[in-house]
C-alpha cells in the first residue's frame, strides 16, 4: 500500500469521535502547560504518559503527539503578551511579539504567530510523512564534528544579536557560557566550578534559567516604575488572524526559510526548538531588507520564530520515528511512550506497525488543525491577560515560575536559582547588556563542548574535522559570520564619529 | 546617572575579574589524560576571551568617559523607584528560602500578599485594594495548589501542612 493510501487509512482511525475528542484534550493542556512560565511540553507529557496505559497503542501516542505539538504553540502566548517565554522553543517569539503586543496589536502577534506555528509544523510534517526514511540516512551522517560546527555556527550569532555594541554583546553571551559550564563535565564528568555543593553537579537546569532571566528580573524592572501608575495597554480589535492576504503572501519566503531551518535543527539530536527558533530569526533579520524593525515589533520576526520552532517537532520526530533516538527531553518522553505500549521505535516499526506510524503522522497534520482551532478560537480571553494589572500579574507569574521551577526535577535548588538568574537579568538591564547573547550562549555552550570533544575523541585533531564536508560548510558560514559582523561594526563606529 | 556613567567601567571591571578568576579555576582542575583536551580546556578558553574582551570595554570607556559622563548628565537623575526594587528582592529571596520547610501553601499567601502590595501603586494601596489582593491570594493559592497537587498530580513542598 503507498503512503498515501496509508495516510488516508490512518486519517480515518484518527477522526473518531473517542480519539478525535482525546487529541483536543491533549492538545489544550499542551497548550496550558506551553504557555505557562514554567511549565513544559516535556512536563506535560510527562503528566499525560501514565493517563496512555489504558488507551491502544496507536490512541496512547496519538494523545502524546497532541500534548507535545500543543506545548511546542503554546509558548507563543505567554511570550507575545508577558514577554516570558513558556517554552524555550519561544525565546525569540517575544523579541518583536512583546514590542507588538505593547503598541496595542497583541491580537495580530498572536494571529500571526497561530498560523505561522501551524504551517511549520504542517510542512515539517508533510516531510516527516513522506521522506522520513530518507531525512535520518542523512542525520546519520552527521558526526560529531559536524554537530560542533553547527553550535559554533549558533554561537556566531551573538555576533549578530549584538550589532551596534558587539564587545557588551559578547561579554554578555560569555556568562551565559560561564553557567553553562557549572556541573559535571562532558565525556569525563570531572565536577566544575560546582564549589562543593552537590545540586550544582547537574548544572542549571534551562527551564529555571529562563524564568530567572525573564520572569523574576521582569518583577524587578517593573518595581522600578511602577509607582508612578498603571500604564493601560490598549488592545486593537482586528478581523480574522489580524493580517492582510498581501501581508501573508508577503511572508512566505520568510516561513519557507524558517521552516527549512526548524526542520533541519530538529533532525539532528540534541539541538532542538529554541536553537532553531534562534537560528530563523538571527537569519531572517541578515535577509531582510528593513533589519531596522526586528526587534521593535515586526510581524516577520514571528513569522521566523514560531514557523522554525513548530517545525522542529516534525523533525524531530524523524530520528525518533526511524532511529529510536530521541533528540530532546520531550521525544525521549514519546520514546518511553512507545516502550510502554511495546512497541520499539526505529526501522522495524515501519515493518512491524506500519498503522502506528501513520496514525501519528495522520495525528500530527490533525493535530496541528487543532491547535490552529483551539488557540484561534480563544485568542480574545488570551488577550484579557493584559487587563490584569501589572502589581497583581506578576507576583502571580512569579509563583507558577516557582512552582514550574519545582516541578522540573522536585528539588528546592532550582528555585532559589530562579533569583540567582533574576538578579543576573536586572543587573543586565541596569548595565544595558543584552540578555538575549546569554540564554542563547547558556543554551548551546554545554552542548558545543560536548559536540568538540566528542569529535576530538574521534577524530584525535581538529584539523582532521576539515576532512568533513558539511563541518567545513558551517564552519566557513560562521567565519564569514563574524567577519560581516565585524565589517558591521566597524563601518557603523567610524559612521558614528 | 550613575548606571549611565560609570556603567561600562564597572561592567569591564567584572568581566576583567570573572575572567582572571574562571582561568584560575580552570588551572585547578585536572588535565585529560585520554585526549588533547580536558575538562579544564572550554573554561580556560572562555575566561581568556573574557579577558580580553572586558580589557577592550575598559579601555574604550575610559577613553569615552568624558563623552559618556556629559551624555549621562544630559539625559538627567535616575528616576528608578530603587525601594520598591530592592523590596521585591528580599521578598522573592524569602520566599524561595521558606518555600520547603514552611511549605507551599503558607510561603505563598504570605509572599503573594506583600508582593502584591510592595508593587502596588500608592494609590492602590487603600482598604478595599487590600481586601481585593487578599481574596486574590488565597483563591489563586488554593486553586494552584489543588490545581498542581490533584490535578497535575505534581507534589508541591507540604511544609508543616500535609494534605
Amino acid at each position: 500500500m503507498g503512503a498515501l493510501s496509508q495516510l488516508g487509512a490512518a486519517a480515518l482511525r484518527v477522526c473518531e469521535p473517542t480519539s478525535l475528542l482525546l487529541m483536543i484534550a491533549g492538545v489544550t493542556i499542551g497548550i496550558i502547560f506551553g504557555s505557562i512560565p514554567g511549565l513544559s511540553a516535556s512536563m506535560a507529557v510527562a503528566l499525560m504518559l501514565p493517563l496512555t496505559f489504558s488507551m491502544s497503542s496507536s490512541l496512547g501516542m496519538n494523545v502524546l503527539v497532541a500534548v507535545y505539538i500543543g506545548g511546542i504553540s503554546g509558548g507563543l502566548i505567554s511570550a507575545i503578551l508577558l514577554n516570558m517565554p513558556g517554552t524555550a522553543s519561544s525565546i525569540a517569539t517575544t523579541f518583536d511579539g512583546y514590542p507588538m503586543a505593547q503598541k496595542g496589536e497583541a491580537m495580530k502577534a498572536l494571529g500571526v504567530g497561530i498560523v505561522f506555528s501551524f504551517l511549520g509544523s504542517i510542512f515539517s510534517f508533510v516531510i516527516l510523512t513522506f521522506f522520513a526514511p530518507w531525512l535520518a540516512d542523512v542525520a546519520l551522517k552527521f558526526a560529531a564534528p559536524d554537530n560542533f560546527g553547527i553550535c559554533f555556527f549558533a554561537l556566531t550569532m551573538v555576533a549578530v544579536l549584538s550589532s551596534g555594541n558587539m564587545v557588551k554583546g559578547l561579554l554578555a553571551g560569555m556568562l551565559g557560557l560561564v553557567f553553562a559550564l557549572v556541573g559535571l563535565a562532558p565525556i569525563d564528568g570531572t565536577a566544575r566550578f560546582t564549589f562543593g555543593i552537590p545540586e550544582m553537579r547537574g548544572g542549571f537546569n534551562t527551564l529555571t534559567t529562563l524564568i530567572g532571566i525573564f520572569a523574576v528580573a521582569d518583577i524587578l524592572v517593573s518595581a522600578e516604575t511602577i509607582g508612578k501608575g498603571i500604564k493601560t495597554i490598549p488592545v486593537k480589535k482586528v478581523k480574522g488572524f489580524g493580517f492582510s492576504v498581501a501581508e501573508f503572501f508577503r511572508w512566505i519566503p520568510g516561513a519557507i526559510r524558517a521552516a527549512l531551518i526548524g526542520t533541519g535543527i530538529g533532525i539532528l539530536p540534541g539541538i532542538g526548538g529554541s536553537t532553531s527558533g534562534m537560528l530563523a530569526y538571527v537569519t531572517a533579520k541578515n535577509m531582510s531588507s528593513h533589519p531596522e524593525t526586528f526587534g521593535q515589533g515586526d510581524p516577520e520576526g514571528i513569522v521566523a520564530t514560531e514557523c522554525a520552532n513548530n517545525a522542529t517537532i516534525g523533525g524531530a520526530m524523524i530520528p525518533l520515528l526511524v532511529l529510536g533516538i530521541p533528540g530532546d527531553g520531550v521525544t525521549a518522553m514519546m520514546l518511553g511512550g512507545f516502550l510502554i505500549h511495546g512497541l520499539s521505535a526505529g526501522p522495524l516499526l515501519f515493518v512491524k506497525n506500519a498503522d502506528v506510524v501513520y496514525g501519528i503522522f495522520a495525528a500530527c497534520m490533525i493535530c496541528a488543525l487543532i491547535m490552529l482551532i483551539v488557540e484561534w478560537t480563544c485568542i480574545k480571553a488570551f488577550v484579557q491577560v493584559l487587563k490584569v494589572p501589572k502589581h497583581v500579574l506578576l507576583p502571580l507569574i512569579l509563583v507558577l515560575c516557582a512552582v514550574g521551577a519545582y516541578a522540573t526535577n522536585n528539588r528546592i535548588f532550582d528555585v532559589q536559582s530562579i533569583v540567582v538568574f533574576g538578579v543576573i537579568g536586572y543587573l543586565y538591564h541596569k548595565f544595558r547588556l543584552p540578555t538575549t547573547p546569554f540564554v542563547l550562549c547558556f543554551l548551546i555552550g554545554r552542548m558545543t563542548e560536548e559536540y568538540l570533544r566528542r569529535g576530538l575523541m574521534r577524530f584525535k585533531t581538529f584539523g582532521a574535522f576539515f576532512s568533513r564536508p558539511i563541518f567545513c560548510v558551517f564552519f566557513a558560514i560562521a567565519v564569514a559570520v563574524i567577519l560581516w559582523s565585524l565589517y558591521k561594526e566597524v563601518k557603523a563606529s567610524r559612521a558614528s564619529k | 546617572m550613575f548606571f549611565r556613567k560609570y556603567g561600562d567601567i564597572i561592567t569591564g571591571l567584572f568581566y576583567a575579574v570573572l575572567g582572571a578568576v574562571v582561568i584560575y579555576l580552570a588551572g585547578l582542575l585536572p588535565k585529560s589524560r585520554v585526549m588533547k583536551i580536558g575538562p579544564d580546556f572550554m573554561p580556560l578558553v572562555i575566561g581568556s576571551i573574557i579577558l580580553v574582551l572586558a580589557l577592550m570595554l575598559l579601555f574604550s570607556a575610559v577613553k569615552n568617559f568624558k563623552a559618556n559622563s556629559a551624555k549621562a548628565e544630559a539625559a538627567g537623575p535616575d528616576t528608578a523607584d530603587y525601594k520598591r526594587v530592592l523590596a521585591s528582592l528580599v521578598l522573592v529571596v524569602i520566599y524561595v528560602n521558606i518555600l520547603a520547610p514552611v511549605g507551599f501553601i503558607i510561603s505563598t499567601l504570605g509572599y503573594l500578599f506583600l508582593q502584591i502590595i510592595v508593587l502596588a501603586p500608592n494609590d492602590r494601596r487603600s482598604a478595599k485594594n487590600i481586601l481585593t489582593y487578599a481574596i486574590i491570594d488565597v483563591v489563586f493559592v488554593f486553586a494552584v495548589f489543588f490545581l498542581f497537587r490533584y490535578g497535575f498530580k505534581i507534589v508541591l513542598p507540604a511544609g508543616i501542612f500535609s494534605l
